[in-house]
């Protein structure tokens, strides 16, 4: 699993470097995003750009990284492709997480200004 | 919105009668592997996007429960994916030797409302079934010979 991450003033950005997240590598993504969050204070910004497929699987690992961060803490998601999009639809996880178009509007959101 | 595919007269791209057969073992590793593989081979073909999505998603979903339910407890295993083109529809066939669905029926579709969960309540699975139904056409379960066989459709321009 393929994760790292990028503090932006109060946001953390998360960048998934793996191409899939299913049920392949979703035990590995929640026990990777659990390792490297732990010491994170502010919002986190998961940087999606690369993940071209999520199951059911994954999304639940998407939740499961979700309530590891508490109440606290947002989860915000950035940057979906067209396949990854379609699922938070149909199961309706929209509705659930706060969707940025690009990492650079999720900062901008959070009053960062996205570095050049 | 999705790429147009290259199509020869009004209604047959020229992938018409493609197909093709493949063995996958039932782990979730051989499922990711076999589904990247299929992507590239129909993404060769000129087939629009969206119906790739769906293919890769339902397939996902399937595949994943036979891994997960139909071979739990089971050393190996394995399952015949058959796939073709024709008619406006990607046409999918998946068989394996594992334990039959509960009942001897495709399980329904679970919903959920997510507005009135709080976040630690929210679903972390329980999704699968539901994508299946939503995003295929024609779909059947059987039964056959120790074999479950299920039976489904992506259309092209749904």
């Amino acid at each position: 699993m393929e994760m790292s991450l990028q503090p932006q003033g109060a946001v953390s950005v998360l960048r998934v470097g793996n191409d899939r997240i299913d049920a392949a590598i979703a035990i590995q993504f929640k026990d990777r995003f659990r390792d490297i969050t732990a010491d994170v204070a502010g919002p986190v910004v998961l940087d999606l750009g690369r993940v071209t497929f999520l199951d059911s699987s994954g999304l639940g690992a998407v939740v499961a990284a979700r309530k590891l961060l508490g109440p606290d803490r947002a989860l915000e998601l950035a940057a979906l492709s067209p396949a990854v999009e379609k699922v938070m639809q149909l199961t309706r996880m929209n509705t659930v997480f706060p969707i940025h178009d690009t990492v650079a509007d999720a900062l901008t959101a959070h009053g960062v200004a996205p570095a050049a | 919105m999705t790429p147009e595919p290259v199509t020869q007269g009004d209604l047959s791209p020229p992938i018409l009668g493609w197909s093709q057969s493949a063995i996958i073992g039932a782990t979730s590793a051989e499922v990711s592997r076999a589904l990247t593989g299929l992507r590239g081979n129909l993404i060769r073909l000129g087939l629009p996007e969206d119906a790739l999505i769906r293919l890769e998603l339902v397939l996902a979903e399937i595949m994943n429960n036979i891994v997960e339910h139909a071979y739990a407890g089971a050393d190996s295993g394995d399952m015949t994916l058959e796939a073709s083109v024709h008619g406006r529809a990607i046409w999918c066939h998946l068989r394996d030797k594992g334990r039959a669905m509960p009942g001897g029926k495709l399980p329904c579709p679970r919903r959920y409302d997510l507005d009135a969960m709080r976040m630690d309540d929210l679903p972390e699975g329980g999704f699968g079934w539901g994508l299946i139904h939503d995003l295929t056409q024609g779909l059947s379960y059987r039964r056959v010979a120790e074999e479950n066989h299920v039976r489904f459709r992506i259309d092209l321009d749904s």
